[in-house]
C-alpha cells in the first residue's frame, strides 16, 4: 500500500487508472479472450491429474451456480431447487448412458427434460413473488430425493446409477482426466459464453428490470411474470447440462446428489462469488469445490465447523462476494492514494454486480474527473 | 506509458510461462518414487504403508462415520508404537492413516478418492453405499483396492462386477435372516410387524427375515408398512402396527432419530412388543436410553463384535487393549457410542492378516492374500463368528449372532423368549 501510495504521488501514471486504460486498448481486448482460450487449452496437458479433475469438477458447480445466478443474481427471484435440475440432469445422462442412447442424444435430452420440468414448475412458481417462490423451490429437492428412491426402475433406487461414458478417443493421446476436462471445458465454455450474451442484451435487461422493480417492468411493457419464467426456465436447462458434466466426471448419482443440503450450499457458493456475475459463478463453483478440500486438508473432524467459518468471514468482508474483490482493493488503494477521507464515495456494500457493471462505469467516470 | 505497458505484459508473459513450465515438470509423476523397488505400487515403501479413507466426518452421519476412522487408526496406531507390521516380504512397516471428510455426499466421496489414489497403497473402512457407490468403478478402473468398507451393499462382495472390491460388514439380507432363524426355532406362536424403509436397506431386511421364517408355522405376519428415509416421524405407522396386536416388532430403520423416537412412541401408545432392530441402530447408549428401551420385554439386534459397554466384557483383553489404543491413537475420548468403531477395530486386524501373506509390495499382490483368509477370529469378534474373505458373494463378515439387550449392553442368545 505504501509503495502504491509513493508511485502515485511520484509518476503521473498511477496504476489504476493505467489499468483502466490498459483494460480498455482495443487490442488488449481482442487479445484477452484469446489468451484466456490458449490458457485453458494448455492447462490440461500441464497440470497434474488431481488438478485437473479439480478444474473439471469445478468447472460442473460453475455451470450450475451459473444457471442459479441467471434466476437469483440476475432476475431476483429466489431459487432454493437448483440442485434438482442438476439431479434430474444427472439422471437422465446415466439412463441415457445405461441404454446406449446416442451420446448427443444424451445431452439434448439431459438440458431439455430439466428445462421442461422447470418451465412446468415456473408457469405456478412465478405467479407467486417474492420468498413465496423460494417457498415453492425448496419443495423441488425435498420431492427429488424420495422420488428418485421411488422409481427405482429408472433411477436404480437409493443405490444410484453409475455411468462411465466419454471414453478417451485412441487417436487423442490424452489421459481420461485431460479427456474429461477438455469436455466440461468446452460444454462450460459455451454455455457461459451463450449465458453472458444473454445477461449483456435485451434479456438482460429486462432481467434486470424486473429484478429491480416489477410495476417498472410492466409500465414499460415487460411482462414480469414472462420474464420469470423465461429466467427460470433457463437456468434449469443450466442446471441439466451441470447435471451431464456432473454425469462426466463424476459418472455416479444417487438420491443423494440433490439432497437439500446441496442446493443450499450452491445458493452459498453463488452468493459467496458474486450475485449477478458472470466471474462470480466461476468463483462459486471453485468455492463449492475447494472449501471442502481446504477444510479437510485442515482438519478431517472439523470440516463443517470451519467451512461455516470460512463462509462468515468471507461474507463480513466482502459482501458483494468473491467477485467484487478487485473493486473493493482498488477502492481501498484510491481511498489510501488519494486520501479522500469522507469524501470517498458512498460504498454499496450489497452492490451485486448487475449494478456492479453501473458501479464500475461510476468509477471509471470518476477516474476520469480526476 | 507504451513500454511501462510493454513491460508488465513482458512481464506476465514470462510469469505464465515459467509457471507452465514448473507445473509441466512436476506434472505426470504419478508412478511414484523409485524407493520401495520398481514395481512398487504408490502408497508402499519399505518403510511405511499409507491407508486411505472416505467417510462422513461431519453431518448427520458423522457419528458411525468418525468410528471408522478411529478403530482402524487405533488400532495401526498401537502396531506402529510397537513398531509396525510385519509382512509377508519379511518387511517391517508403519501404517499411516489419511482419513477425508465426504459429509455422505456421493460428489465429495469421489473428489477425496481422487485426491488420495495415486498417494494410498489401499481405500479402505469408508462408511456408506452411496459415498462407495460413486467411486467403485473408478477404483476398478485404476486398480485401486477398496476394501473392508462398511456397506451392506451386495454389489461389493461380488468378485466378479466389483475385482477390486470387498465388503466387511455382513449385507443386510444375512441380518433379517439371522433373526428370522432365531424367531423361526421360538416354541410359541408369534405375530409380526413390519416396519421397514422404503429402499434397498429396507427391502433387504425383509427378504431375508422373510426367506428364513418361511414354512414355519408359528409366525403371522399380520402387518407390514413402509416409511421414507426422509420421513421426520414414522408416529402415523405406528399407531396402525399397535392396532395390528403383533408382539414381536421387525424395525428395519436406518435413522437414529427416527428409532428414538419410535421406540418412545410405541411406549405412548402402550404397545410392548419384542423389537428387532438392524445393527447399526441398536447402539445401546446412543438409541436405547434415550428411547427408554427397558420398557420393552426384549429388544434384539444381530451383531458380530463384542460390546465394550457390556458388563460380560469389561475384563476381556480384548476389549481393555482396545479401549485404551481407541483413547491413546483414535482421537477417540469417549466410550465408543457405535459399533462401527469396533467393526474399523477388526478392519485393522483383517487387513494386518493380509498384510502378513503380502510377498510384494503391489496392490495386485495385496488383493491375493486379502482373499485368501479364512475362518480368522479377528480381536473383538464373538463366539461363533469369523472373517472369511474366500467366499464369493459374501462380504468379509457374514455370520451373526443375534442377542438381546440386557439393560446395559447385549448378551448373545440361542432362543427367543
Amino acid at each position: 500500500m505504501a509503495s502504491a501510495s509513493s508511485l502515485s504521488t511520484s509518476s503521473p501514471s498511477t496504476p489504476s487508472p493505467a489499468g483502466q486504460s490498459f483494460r480498455q486498448r482495443p487490442w488488449v481486448r481482442m487479445a484477452f479472450p484469446l489468451v484466456v482460450a490458449v490458457v485453458l487449452a494448455v492447462l490440461p496437458l500441464v497440470l497434474p491429474e488431481f488438478a485437473n479433475e479439480t478444474v473439471a469438477r469445478i468447472g460442473v458447480f460453475a455451470v450450475a451456480v451459473l444457471g442459479l445466478n441467471v434466476v437469483m443474481g440476475y432476475t431476483g427471484q429466489v431459487s432454493l431447487g437448483q440442485i434438482f435440475f442438476l439431479g434430474v440432469g444427472a439422471y437422465v445422462t446415466a439412463y441415457g448412458v445405461q441404454n446406449d442412447w446416442n451420446i448427443v442424444l444424451v445431452f439434448v435430452l439431459a438440458c431439455l427434460i430439466p428445462a421442461v420440468a422447470g418451465l412446468i414448475v415456473a408457469l405456478a412458481a412465478a405467479r407467486l413473488g417474492g420468498l413465496a417462490i423460494a417457498m415453492v423451490t425448496v419443495a423441488l429437492p425435498i420431492v427429488g430425493v424420495p422420488l428418485a428412491k421411488r422409481l427405482s426402475e429408472f433411477t436404480g433406487g437409493s443405490q444410484g446409477l453409475s455411468a462411465r461414458f466419454a471414453e478417451t478417443p485412441e487417436w487423442t493421446g490424452l489421459y481420461d482426466d485431460q479427456w474429461q476436462l477438455y469436455l466440461v471445458l468446452v460444454i462450460g465454455g459455451v454455455v457461459f459464453l451463450l449465458t453472458r450474451y444473454l445477461v449483456r442484451g435485451k434479456y438482460g435487461r429486462a432481467f434486470a428490470i424486473v429484478k429491480g422493480n416489477e410495476n417498472v417492468a410492466s409500465s414499460m411493457g415487460i411482462s414480469p411474470y414472462r420474464y420469470k419464467v423465461l429466467a427460470f426456465t433457463i437456468a434449469s436447462l443450466i442446471g441439466g447440462v451441470s447435471g451431464f458434466l456432473y454425469m462426466l466426471v463424476i459418472q455416479y448419482t444417487s438420491p443423494e446428489t440433490m439432497s437439500f443440503g446441496h442446493s443450499i450450499e450452491l445458493l452459498a457458493a453463488m452468493v459467496i462469488g458474486g450475485a449477478g456475475s458472470i466471474v462470480g459463478s466461476i468463483l462459486g463453483g471453485a468455492w463449492y469445490v475447494l472449501v471442502p478440500q481446504l477444510t479437510n486438508a485442515v482438519d478431517a473432524s472439523l470440516t463443517a465447523l470451519l467451512q461455516g467459518a470460512v463462509l462468515l468471514i468471507v461474507l463480513f468482508v466482502l459482501p458483494g462476494g468473491l467477485a467484487s474483490l478487485p473493486r473493493v482493493l482498488a477502492r481501498g488503494r484510491r481511498r489510501s492514494g488519494a486520501d479522500r477521507g469522507p469524501g470517498a464515495p458512498p460504498t454499496t456494500p450489497s452492490s451485486t454486480a448487475g449494478s456492479g457493471t453501473a458501479a464500475e462505469g461510476s468509477e471509471r467516470e470518476r477516474q476520469g474527473l480526476a | 506509458m507504451n513500454t511501462h505497458f510493454r513491460s508488465r505484459t513482458a512481464r506476465g508473459v514470462a510469469v505464465v510461462s515459467a509457471l507452465a513450465l514448473t507445473l509441466t515438470a512436476c506434472g505426470r509423476e504419478g508412478d511414484g518414487g523409485g524407493e520401495g523397488g520398481a514395481s512398487a505400487s504408490p502408497g508402499i515403501t519399505d518403510e511405511s504403508v499409507t491407508l486411505g479413507i472416505t467417510t462422513p466426518l461431519s453431518g448427520a452421519t458423522a457419528g458411525p462415520g468418525t468410528c471408522t476412522v478411529a478403530g482402524v487408526k487405533a488400532y495401526f496406531g498401537a502396531k506402529n508404537a510397537e513398531g509396525g507390521v510385519e509382512f509377508g516380504d519379511g518387511k517391517t512397516r508403519t501404517v499411516d492413516i489419511r482419513a477425508l471428510d465426504d459429509t455422505y455426499d456421493p460428489q465429495q466421496a469421489k473428489a477425496n478418492y481422487d485426491q488420495l489414489k495415486n498417494e494410498v497403497f489401499a481405500m479402505t473402512a469408508g462408511l456408506g453405499t452411496p459415498t462407495n457407490r460413486a467411486w467403485r468403478d473408478a477404483a476398478i478402473a485404476d486398480e485401486v483396492p477398496q476394501v473392508l468398507v462398511m456397506t451392506g451393499d451386495p454389489l461389493f462382495s461380488d468378485t466378479d462386477e466389483s475385482p477390486w472390491q470387498l465388503g466387511f460388514v455382513p449385507i443386510y439380507q444375512n441380518e433379517g435372516e439371522a433373526f428370522g432363524e432365531l424367531l423361526a426355532s421360538s416354541t410359541e406362536e408369534h405375530k409380526v410387524a413390519i416396519l421397514s424403509q422404503n429402499d434397498d436397506y429396507g427391502e433387504g431386511y425383509v427378504e431375508g427375515f422373510k426367506s428364513a421364517i418361511e414354512g414355519a408355522d408359528n409366525i403371522e405376519v399380520v402387518e407390514e408398512l413402509t416409511y421414507e428415509a426422509t420421513d421426520t416421524s414414522v408416529d402415523a405407522q405406528l399407531t396402525e402396527l399397535a392396532n395390528s396386536g403383533a408382539d414381536v416388532f421387525f424395525n428395519a430403520m436406518s435413522v437414529t432419530p427416527l428409532m428414538i423416537s419410535a421406540l418412545q412412541k410405541a411406549q405412548q401408545l402402550n404397545w410392548k412388543p419384542s423389537w428387532f432392530l438392524p445393527s447399526n441402530t441398536s447402539s445401546p447408549g446412543a438409541i436405547l436410553e434415550p428411547g427408554g428401551a427397558a420398557a420393552y420385554p426384549g429388544i434384539y439386534s444381530v451383531s458380530f463384535a463384542k460390546a465394550p459397554a457390556s458388563p460380560a466384557f469389561a475384563q476381556d483383553e480384548d476389549v481393555q487393549a482396545y479401549l485404551a489404543a481407541l483413547k491413546e491413537h483414535g482421537d477417540y475420548q469417549d466410550p465408543p457410542a457405535f459399533p462401527h468403531c469396533q467393526w474399523s477395530w477388526m478392519v485393522g486386524a483383517t487387513l494386518e492378516q493380509a498384510f502378513a501373506e503380502m510377498t510384494e509390495p503391489t496392490r495386485e499382490n495385496f488383493m491375493e492374500a486379502l482373499r485368501g483368509i479364512e475362518g480368522f477370529q479377528a480381536p473383538l469378534m464373538l463366539e461363533g463368528t469369523s472373517v472369511t474373505t474366500s467366499e464369493d458373494g459374501q462380504p468379509a463378515v457374514s455370520t451373526l449372532n443375534v442377542q438381546k439387550f440386557n439393560g446395559k449392553g447385549y448378551d448373545t442368545v440361542e432362543s427367543f423368549g
